[in-house]
C-alpha cells in the first residue's frame, strides 16, 4: 500500500512523527495539580544538607579525568617538594624563610672568619690563649656551616647582626654555645687531660723514686750493715730488720713493676714478654 | 539563501529564542525576588516541551510525567542559583535531561513502553500518516500503531546520549549550540552523535522509508 507512494519519506519525517505523540488535554489538569502539591511540599520541607554533597559528587563524576589528573599532579608536586626539602633538614638546617634559617643567614659570613660569634662575646669571657684558640676554631667551623646553610637555604642577604641578636633563637643558641665552651676551656686551662708526654714527665720520676730499690739504698751503707751485722748487735736487731723490711718493700715494688711491664694483651700464654 | 538560513538555524539559537530567553529572565527575577506564583507561568510555558523530551527519552508516559514534575520542582528549588548566564529554557532542559539520564541508568534493566496515542490533528503528522498509509483508511490505525512501536523500539536501541541528541534536535528543534549547552559537550560531539544516531535509525527503520 505504501510502497507505491511517490513522495520520498526520510528518517527525519519518521522521527517527526513522534511529535504527534502527545497526552490528552485533561492530562494537564492532573499534572498541574500534582506539581502544585509538590511545589508546596518543597517550600515547606527544606532540602537536607547532603543534597549539596550529592551534587558535588555529581560534578566530580562528570569530570573524573581532570580531577584525577589534578590530584596526580598535586601529589607529584608535593612529593618533589618534600624530597627536595628533606636534605637540608637532614643536616639540621631549617627551611628558607623560617626564623632558624635567619640565624644561619649570610650575615655571619660577612664577619671576620676567625672572630668569635658576636652574640657569644656578650656571654663568654676569654680567659686564656688556649680558650681563645678553641673559640677561634669553633667560630671557623661555624662560619663554614653557616656558609653551607646560606647556600642551601637561600636566606635573604639583608639580615643584619642586630636582627640576629634580637632573635630569641639567637639568644638560646648563644647560651647553649657558652655552656658548651666553658667546661672545655676549664679542662684545657687546668691541664688535667694534657698530652701523654707531659703526664710521663710529671708522674714517672716520683713513681720511679718510690719503687726502685737501688735508688733508695745507699750502696756503702748497705755494705757496712752487712759486714758489721755479726759484730754489732745494733745492726743485727732493729736496724737489720728495718733494712730487711725496706729490702722486702723494694722487692715487692720491683715485682709490681715487673708485673705491670708484662704483656697482658697476648693471647699466647706461653709467651710472656718482659720489658726493662 | 533559504538553505543557509536553515543551516544557521541548526547551528545557533534563533533570534526568537533570544527574545524568549529575555522574557524568561524577567520572570525568573520575579521568582527570585519572592513572587512564587510567577513560576507557574514558566511551568505552563515549558511543560509540554519538557514532557515531550522526557517521554521520547523514556518511551514511558507515567515515568515522563513524574520526571517532568521533578524537573520543575528542582528548578524551583534551585532558582536562586540561576544567574542568567545561560537562557532559562537551556537551564531547565539540562535539569530535565540530567534527571532523565539518572533515571534511565538506575532502571536500565526495567524498561517497558507506555505510549501516548498519535494525535492526527497536527497537519504535519496527518500528512505523513496519509503518505504512509492507504488514504481509504483500511488498516490505518494498526499501521500507525505498528510504526509507533517500531520508532520507539529503534529509539530505545540507541544509547542515552544519542537518543537525547536526536530528541532535542529532531523533535524539539534545538540548535547544535543549544544542545551542546544542555548536554555540556562540544558542538562537534553533538554533530557526530547526531550523525551516528541517524545512521542507526535508518538501518532500523529501512522498511518504512520510501525510495
Amino acid at each position: 500500500m505504501k510502497r507505491d507512494m511517490e513522495k520520498k519519506i526520510t528518517i527525519e519525517d519518521l522521527i517527526r512523527l513522534k511529535k504527534a505523540e502527545r497526552p490528552p488535554v485533561e492530562f494537564w489538569a492532573s499534572f498541574e495539580a500534582e506539581i502544585r502539591s509538590k511545589q508546596l511540599s518543597a517550600i515547606v520541607n527544606k532540602r537536607p544538607w547532603w543534597h549539596g554533597l550529592s551534587r558535588a559528587a555529581g560534578v566530580f563524576n562528570r569530570h573524573q579525568l581532570p580531577f584525577g589528573a589534578a590530584a596526580a599532579l598535586a601529589i607529584t608536586w608535593a612529593g618533589v617538594h618534600y624530597y627536595s626539602a628533606s636534605p637540608a633538614q637532614a643536616v639540621g638546617l631549617a627551611p628558607a624563610g623560617s626564623p632558624e634559617a635567619r640565624i644561619y643567614a649570610p650575615a655571619p659570613v660577612s664577619l671576620a672568619p676567625m672572630a668569635p660569634a658576636p652574640v657569644a662575646e656578650n656571654k663568654v669571657l676569654v680567659r686564656s690563649e688556649v680558650q681563645t684558640s678553641t673559640q677561634a676554631q669553633v667560630a671557623a667551623s661555624e662560619a663554614v656551616v653557616t656558609a653551607t646553610a646560606s647556600h642551601l637555604t637561600k636566606a635573604p642577604a639583608d639580615i643584619t647582626l642586630d636582627s640576629i641578636s634580637k632573635s630569641p633563637f639567637a639568644d638560646g643558641i648563644a647560651v647553649s654555645l657558652a655552656d658548651y665552651r666553658e667546661p672545655a676551656a676549664d679542662f684545657t686551662r687546668q691541664g688535667a687531660f694534657g698530652s701523654d708526654r707531659d703526664f710521663e714527665t710529671a708522674v714517672a720520676p716520683a713513681r720511679q723514686a718510690a719503687s726502685d730499690p737501688l735508688a733508695r739504698m745507699d750502696p756503702a751503707e748497705e755494705r757496712r750493715q752487712r759486714l758489721l751485722a755479726p759484730a754489732l748487735p745494733a745492726y743485727s736487731s732493729g736496724a737489720r730488720r728495718a733494712l730487711a723490711s725496706d729490702w722486702m718493700k723494694a722487692r715487692s715494688s720491683s715485682d709490681e713493676r715487673m708485673y705491670e711491664s708484662m704483656d697482658h694483651g697476648s693471647n699466647d700464654r706461653t709467651l710472656v714478654g718482659f720489658r726493662f | 539563501m533559504n538553505a543557509s538560513k536553515a543551516l544557521e538555524k541548526t547551528l545557533v539559537a534563533s533570534p526568537e529564542r533570544k527574545l524568549e530567553a529575555d522574557a524568561d529572565l524577567d520572570i525568573v527575577r520575579k521568582v527570585q525576588a519572592g513572587d512564587v506564583a510567577a513560576f507557574d507561568k514558566l511551568i505552563v510555558k515549558y511543560r509540554e516541551r519538557v514532557l515531550g523530551i522526557i517521554y521520547n527519552m523514556t518511551s514511558n508516559r507515567e515515568d515522563a510525567a513524574d520526571l517532568a514534575q521533578d524537573a520543575f520542582i528542582k528548578a524551583f528549588q534551585s532558582i536562586n542559583r540561576f544567574q542568567g548566564q545561560a537562557s532559562f529554557f537551556t537551564w531547565l532542559y539540562r535539569i530535565a535531561v540530567n534527571s532523565t539520564v539518572t533515571h534511565l541508568r538506575k532502571n536500565r534493566l526495567r524498561s517497558f513502553f507506555s505510549l501516548e496515542s498519535v494525535r492526527e490533528d497536527d497537519p504535519v503528522s496527518k500528512e505523513l500518516i496519509d503518505a504512509l498509509t492507504d488514504k481509504t483508511g483500511v488498516g490505518r490505525d494498526a499501521f500507525v500503531r505498528e510504526l509507533q512501536e517500531k520508532l520507539n523500539d529503534a529509539m530505545q536501541k540507541l544509547s542515552i546520549n544519542h537518543r537525547t541528541v536526536v530528541t532535542l534536535f529532531e523533535i524539539d528543534g534545538l540548535s547544535h549550540q543549544e544542545i551542546a549547552e544542555v548536554m555540556e559537550c562540544s558542538v562537534g560531539t553533538v554533530r557526530s552523535r547526531l550523525h551516528y544516531a541517524k545512521q542507526l535509525l535508518q538501518a532500523e527503520l529501512q522498511p518504512y522509508l520510501l525510495k
